[in-house]
């Protein structure tokens, strides 16, 4: 048998001590006792974890490995002195190695009391819930007047005391193998199934499945459809994979989540309970090895890319590709960030294929409006490229017979469409516009991106050609199935078989910046709380804008009137602008801060993209809360929201049952599932519908009935709607409530064509690259939807080329 | 009336800190509350020599300065914390600056029980010889779910529990002039506090 003492306090002259040491030889044939002592050990403060530091390690293992543990507490003020205090506080926080563990309270003390008090707070302290040790009851054992209990070679003089001493112990001992048998893990096993259990969340209740083997909790499903998106998303990922990880239910609730935290441990302890098994037994293993600490970690790389969205995905299979080490680095559990939550169309001119589609009505009319501005509107950069698009669709509608128009498109329209939809004015007549170098990258790569992205094992569905909103022009390239996450599947599995390692759940803290301003590497903390340093002479930013940090889009916006506190967003919660403090902190240059993006189909309550019937707007009916069409809803995104805003936020997109047919985003199941949870409206009748969304029947029916004409027509002499394609008419008929939310930030770190990221004083910071939406100059006032997709891909590519030439250059000098 | 807010820990966040916050704002034109902090004191070791840091003879000089001393303890572990402890043992190792001082005590925590146990350990602390403190009887002030208890300018917003504050802060007032009234002619028992040590109490104070 092994035990523990521990000195109760950290005075250099100790009756505590001189009794342990007693109870140590005294005792030596039948236990071996180690003496552990309080001196060194710091102040408690949560503020100022120092959970890992040598000493609180010492004590934790050695506990660990005790089979029980003998507390000699003095007494100050009635109470056991501060010292012990706070060891007990280290050791029932973020480590618990008391848990479980037999304990003997003995004290001594010049009083005659004996410590007497001071015992009985031990024991009321031992009793909390972090401590929970199993303390034996009873036997309590006080050395008063101890100042004159010892005689000069340590031992108590007094042979009662001794041999009441000794029962103790001897009680003690047979105490702690009872006490240990507690301990030891019992077996479990499952009635192998599904088991259909409910979490609660924040919104209600989510619905879980959890499947279980004989002797494994093997999968763990939950629906979170109903649960806003936020911080929550971690926890749907990291909770369950470490209940697997370490078949156990003894996992960290995340802070900012502890209701769905629990939730969701709580909903897997049901279906063990189901299952015929013990929960309590999972609450008491080990936690997942991923969740601990086991000391911090350091690795090196040819390149490393700070976060695992597109842009960064896409840097670092173009690094592979040249047979380079890479290292991602991604805050968040799970990989894909913003790109995700696409729709999925990627804009690039592809005009050979695009002219095997008719044109629709209105786009001849919007690129001869387009032809038609004025040269003296046009900044003098993009000059040169207007009148070779002017010469274009001269050319068109010369070629074009009529009847037989085929969708027009090229590289130097997008260009056009690029620049002319990002060039806006902010409050303080600051006028924007996208940096030429910049767009004609962007777009002359555009189609060379997709190409490269069908290499890496992307499908496009070349049946279609789609427009998502706010794009201005049908050339988005659509990927078969997924929408966003084809993109960021077929990169991951691109980058992992390629070698690419990827460091989840760890945010980067900051750059390693060399004394001549190279920068060389990052710094970030692992999901255990360990540092994590990579070591590599290039890093590429790819972190994302700062579409959900709303303190800093106000600290920058100068477009918006106003940004609510509550404002939701399209975004990740991982986008928080992270990558652009961190070009800051090597003195980067920023660009276009204050312009940021609404997206004004955006869920009221969640600020999702993927609920309702998200449609082309060629489709899209918008009316306010009146009943009545507010805007051109072909439109760019920003006038969109802005006229939104103007009609107080809330809108519906009125759809019938064919246009429901080309939503992009849903499917039957989940239609009637929002129509019964009362986010999506269906009725037969447009009375009916408008009955439900409380506006006036009569003016809906007008509304609509006008609409289809100017369908009928081909014109809207309203509000000028560019294209149209389906008629409101077939029932049943389906309101989409909406309502801007932020969805991009143009502005970012100032980048080059080749990504590198530029200091302020203009020169390039060695090192150091950026690629997506963290750069800013490209969309400038307004990004066109569909450009984002076309952004990363095309960025991202060019910043793992340039971080690997360069190196070679680097090394041949 | 001039009073010592003392912070019962050594976190940066803290919602006993608030609490005294809002109690400073909150009886302002009833009382001065000088709010201060354990934060940056050493751990108490028992110095052979008996001379406290500088830290904690300017808390002791702060104490003896004041009418009475209002302490804000958390609960950890079903006890006040380590911090908070140190604090007390230094005060009694040193000048003992508590003797006869007024004292109210409150706490906040987290969750439902509001320091109910930490607040019934640190009464029997500041009973002990070297402290003897004159704790307001008979009224407890538990702040629980106090995450939630303040609003953005740091007021408290349940209501039920500003009026129970209220109460106590006023029995506290009268009970600093009371207690002014009853410790006047008790130099000899002060004296012997002030002298108090286990060393000689077991031998009835006739050996130091």
């Amino acid at each position: 048998m092994k035990f523990v003492g521990i000195v109760g306090t950290n005075a250099s002259k100790s009756y505590n001590r001189k009794l342990l040491e007693f109870m140590k030889s005294h005792f030596s044939e039948k236990v071996d006792i180690e003496i552990l002592e309080l001196k060194g050990v710091p102040m408690f403060n949560e503020s100022d974890d120092q959970s890992q530091s040598p000493i609180i390690q010492n004590f934790n293992t050695k506990i660990t490995e005790a089979d029980g543990v003998i507390i000699a507490t003095p007494e100050h003020n009635h109470s056991v002195p501060s010292a012990l205090k706070s060891i007990l506080e280290w050791l029932s926080w973020n480590l618990h190695p008391f848990d479980g563990k037999p304990v003997m309270v003995v004290g001594a003390a010049y009083d005659v009391q004996g410590s007497s008090r001071a015992q009985l707070h031990l024991r009321q302290i031992l009793d909390a819930p972090g401590v929970n040790a199993s303390v034996m009851p009873g036997s309590e054992f006080l050395l008063g007047r101890a100042n004159e209990a010892f005689d000069e070679a340590g031992k108590i003089k007094s042979d009662r005391t001794v041999d009441f001493l000794e029962s103790c112990f001897y009680r003690f001992m047979r105490f702690a193998k009872i006490a240990n048998l507690l301990n030891v893990p019992e077996d479990v096993s499952f009635e192998p199934g599904t088991y259909e259990v409910k979490a609660v969340g924040h919104n209600g209740d989510l619905p879980m499945i959890v499947e279980m083997s004989s002797t494994r909790i093997e999968k763990i499903d939950i629906d979170t459809a109903g649960e806003s998106q936020g911080i929550a998303d971690v926890v749907f990922t990291r909770i369950p994979s470490q209940i697997i990880e370490g078949q156990t239910l003894n996992v960290d609730i995340l802070s900012g989540a502890s209701v769905t935290s629990n939730g969701v441990i709580d909903g897997v302890a049901k279906a063990v309970k189901m299952a015929g098994a013990n929960p309590d037994v999972l609450k008491k293993r080990p936690k997942a090895q991923s969740a601990i600490n086991h000391g911090d970690e350091e690795y090196t790389a040819d390149v490393v890319v700070v976060g695992a969205g597109g842009a960064g995905l896409a840097a670092a299979a173009s690094v592979l590709q040249q047979g380079k080490k890479v290292i991602i680095v991604e805050k968040f559990p799970a990989i894909g960030g913003n790109t995700v939550r696409t729709g999925g169309p990627m804009n690039a001119a592809d005009p050979e294929w695009q002219r095997k589609f008719a044109a629709i009505p209105g786009e001849g009319h919007t690129i001869e409006e387009l032809a038609a501005t004025p040269e003296e509107q046009v900044d003098a950069e993009y000059l040169a490229d207007f009148r070779i698009f002017k010469h274009q669709v001269a050319d068109y509608l010369r070629d074009t017979k009529e009847g037989k128009e085929f969708l027009f498109d090229s590289a130097i329209f997008h260009r056009m469409q690029t620049y002319f939809g990002g060039k806006r004015n902010d409050l303080q007549g600051y006028s924007i516009y996208g940096q030429y170098d910049l767009v004609k990258v962007l777009t002359d790569q555009a189609l060379a991106s997709v190409k490269w992205l069908e290499e890496l094992g992307v499908e496009f569905d070349y049946n279609e050609v789609t427009m998502p909103v706010g794009a201005l022009w049908r050339r988005g390239h659509k990927p078969v199935k997924h929408e966003g996450y084809a993109f960021v599947a077929a990169l991951e599995q691109f980058v992992r078989a390629q070698g690419g390692q990827i460091l989840t759940d760890t945010p980067v803290k900051r750059l390693i910046i060399e004394a001549d301003g190279r920068v060389s590497g990052v710094m970030g903390t692992g999901v255990a709380g360990q540092t994590v340093t990579v070591h590599a002479p290039a890093v590429v930013l790819a972190s994302g804008g700062f579409g959900a940090n709303t303190q800093m889009l106000k600290q920058y916006n100068t477009y918006w009137s106003e940004i609510d506190d509550d404002i939701k967003t399209s975004n990740s919660p991982a986008i928080t602008g992270d990558g652009i403090l961190l070009g800051q902190s090597a003195g980067a240059e920023l660009v276009g801060m204050g312009f940021s993006q609404m997206m004004p189909v955006s869920d009221p309550q969640t600020g999702a993209l993927f609920s309702g019937l998200q449609v082309p707007p060629q489709n899209f009916v918008m009316v306010n809360q009146q009943g009545k069409r507010f805007v051109n809803e072909y439109g760019s995104r920003d006038q969109l929201s802005i006229a939104a805003i103007n009609n107080g936020g809330l809108f519906y997109l009125i759809a019938d049952d064919k246009i429901k047919e080309t939503a992009y985003n849903t499917n039957q199941a989940k239609i009637d599932k929002q129509v019964e949870r009362g986010t999506l409206f269906r009725a037969d009748t447009l009375e009916d519908l408008a009955q439900q969304i409380h506006i006036d029947p009569t003016t809906l029916v007008d509304t609509i009935a006008m609409y289809n004409s100017y369908v009928d027509q081909g014109h809207d002499p309203e509000f000028g709607k560019n294209a149209f394609d389906l008629k409101v008419a077939v029932a049943p008929f389906y309101a989409t409530p909406r309502k801007p939310a932020v969805h991009h930030t143009m502005g970012g770190l100032k980048i080059d064509t080749q990504t590198h990221v530029l200091h302020e004083s203009g020169q390039t910071i060695p090192g150091l690259y950026a690629a997506g939406e963290v750069a800013g100059g490209i969309h400038a006032g307004n990004r066109l939807g569909g450009n984002s997709l076309t952004d990363i891909f095309t960025f991202g590519r060019i910043a793992g080329r340039t971080a690997v030439e360069e190196q070679a250059v680097l090394s041949k000098s | 009336m001039k009073l010592i807010g003392m912070v019962g820990t050594n976190s940066n966040t803290s919602t006993n800190r608030k609490l005294l916050q809002f109690m400073r704002k909150h009886f302002s034109s009833q009382a001065e509350i000088e709010i201060c902090e354990i934060k940056h004191l050493p751990a108490f070791d028992e110095p052979e020599d008996r001379q406290a840091p500088t830290e904690v003879q300017a808390l002791c000089e702060q104490i003896a300065a004041a009418d009475g001393v209002i302490i804000s303890t958390p609960e950890y572990d079903h006890t006040i914390p380590a911090a908070l402890k140190s604090a007390m043992e230094w005060i009694s190792y040193t000048t003992r600056p508590l003797i006869n001082k007024p004292v109210l005590i409150v706490g906040a925590s987290h969750g439902l029980l509001g320091t109910s146990r930490a607040q019934m350990h640190l009464r029997q602390i500041l009973d002990a010889p070297e402290l003897k403190a004159r704790v307001l009887p008979s009224s407890e002030f538990l702040l629980g779910h106090s995450l939630a208890a303040f609003d953005e300018s740091g007021d408290l917003v349940y209501a039920n529990k500003v009026q129970e504050l209220e109460e106590i802060f006023e029995e506290f007032q009268l009970f600093v002039k009371i207690n002014q009234q009853l410790v006047k002619d008790n130099h000899f028992k002060t004296e012997q506090s002030k002298a108090f040590s286990w060393e000689s109490a077991i031998w009835g104070g006739e050996r130091a």
